[in-house]
């Protein structure tokens, strides 16, 4: 579970499934399903990246409430292996046969793809 | 001037079973057996400091449980007008039950593996008198080796989809791999009802093996955290069970709030975090009750080895004093006969 509380001077970027939504203090509360994506925090002059594996979150009274499957932050990956890990997604998805392989290696790429650009995100 | 008489020696009747072999070989054996109670006590006093890790992670897990809950809540009202219904939640005839089976990774921990198969093992025979195909998933070493190698002969309808190894504490990655292969399972109709048999934390003397309907979800009701609490209690190790019940953190919600997506996909995403959650839960919970057989195995392993090894020592002395006896008699023998001689 992952909070980001401060009124004044705070800024999120969601992934949701109908595209990125900002979030700056005195948001409308929603709820929201959290796609494969990144979150980005800004927080007192520094912005915070991660990689969210899907989920949901909450945007409520100047609160945001994520619940993931799995998140990981930019710092926390290793540039190499998420390099690699996405080659070879890339090649399952060339090699996957019949419905559910390629669902599932769609899936690994769509994952590994996040891991490499919350490493190389621009800020 | 020596008595004439010779000392009578009653026989002393043997207060335990006579220890048939050398005094150099008793004491290799008293040397080995206090070797191992050395080993058992480590084990224990490794597996009482890991009941308190597997209880903090139960702890950690519980804000996002409780937001979980929460929300699903608060989403289940709002949606009780209309008749919303997601792949998890539809309940239709069972023809097939699937049951996810956490056993250790290690022995040395009591009838802990023993106890979770055999309950596997009574609700297999249930499922074949209702003549209801059963399809096992595997979790831990132990099960896995059960299931390769023992199920087939007397059970050849049991299918083992696959088996599943974790070693050491469990994540949510690990859960989250449990809940992919029960949710494809459940989703392409392979199966139509999934169960979870795990040993559930009671004490730190006692587990009670389990069985908890997986899928089709039910209804979420209030969630009711039952936490242990590892405890100094007149100086020997304890456990408290309390049970917590989580404070509502959807009651401060707008009634105004909106949803970004159509409320059914907003539940398809949140469901699977549920169901991951709940073999999360049912993970840790044989983590802990596995750390705690085995704490409970290795003292009365530790106890047995102290006994033993005073006994041990009682019989080597025992037969070291019967040894100078021996040779003393031999003595008091010899000067007699010399005596005589005089």
């Amino acid at each position: 579970i992952r909070e980001a509380r401060d009124y004044d001077h705070w800024r999120s970027c969601l992934s949701t499934n109908s595209g990125q939504i900002g979030v700056l203090p005195n948001h409308a509360p929603i709820a929201t399903v959290i796609d494969i994506g990144i979150l980005r925090i800004h927080l007192k002059d520094q912005w915070l990246t991660m990689a969210l594996m899907g989920g949901f979150a909450r945007i409520n009274n100047n609160e945001i409430i994520v619940l993931v499957n799995d998140a990981e932050k930019d710092s926390d990956i290793d540039p190499q292996d998420a390099q690699q890990t996405l080659e070879i997604a890339k090649a399952n998805l060339n090699k996957a046969e019949g419905k559910r392989q390629t669902i599932e290696a769609n899936l690994a790429l769509r994952r590994a793809r996040t891991r490499v650009e919350a490493i190389n995100v621009i800020s | 001037m020596f008595s004439l008489s010779k000392p009578i020696l009653s026989p002393v009747r043997p207060t335990l079973p006579p220890v048939r072999c050398g005094s150099r070989e008793l004491r290799e054996r008293i040397k080995t057996v206090q070797t191992t109670q050395k080993i058992t006590e480590a084990m224990k006093l490794i597996s009482a400091a890991r009941v308190r890790r597997a209880q903090e992670a139960v702890v950690s897990g519980r804000p996002f449980s409780s937001n979980l809950a929460a929300m699903l809540n608060d989403i289940t009202q709002r949606l009780q007008n209309d008749d919303v219904s997601t792949p998890l939640t539809h309940a239709r005839p069972v023809r097939t039950v699937a049951l996810v089976v956490v056993t250790a990774d290690r022995g040395l921990c009591g009838g802990f593996n023993k106890s979770v198969i055999r309950k596997a093992l009574v609700r297999i025979e249930e499922l074949e008198k209702l003549n209801l195909g059963c399809v096992v998933i595997s979790v831990g070493k132990k099960g896995n080796s059960f299931f390769t190698h023992s199920i087939n002969k007397k059970h050849p309808f049991v299918k083992v989809d696959s088996f599943i190894e974790i070693g050491g504490f469990p994540t949510a990655k690990e859960a989250q791999v449990i809940a992919d292969d029960v949710f494809s399972l459940f989703v392409s109709e392979e199966v139509d009802k999934v169960e979870l048999v795990y040993a559930k934390f009671v004490s730190l003397v006692r587990f009670e093996p389990v069985i908890q309907n997986l899928l089709p979800l039910g209804e979420v009701c209030d969630v009711k955290d039952e936490i242990f609490r590892l405890s100094s209690k007149e100086g020997k190790l304890a456990v408290e069970r309390d049970v917590v019940k989580l404070k509502k953190e959807g009651e401060m919600c707008f009634p105004l709030m909106e949803f970004e997506q159509d409320p059914v996909m907003i539940l398809d995403a949140m469901l699977p975090l549920y169901l991951n959650s709940q073999v999360l839960r049912g993970l840790q919970e044989s983590m802990a009750s596995e750390l705690a057989a085995r704490m409970v195995a290795m003292s009365n392993a530790t106890d047995n080895a102290v006994d033993l090894s005073k006994r041990l020592s009682v019989e080597y002395n025992r037969e070291r004093q019967a040894k100078i006896t021996g040779e003393l008699l031999e003595i008091v023998a010899g000067a007699e006969a010399l005596a005589e001689n005089d």
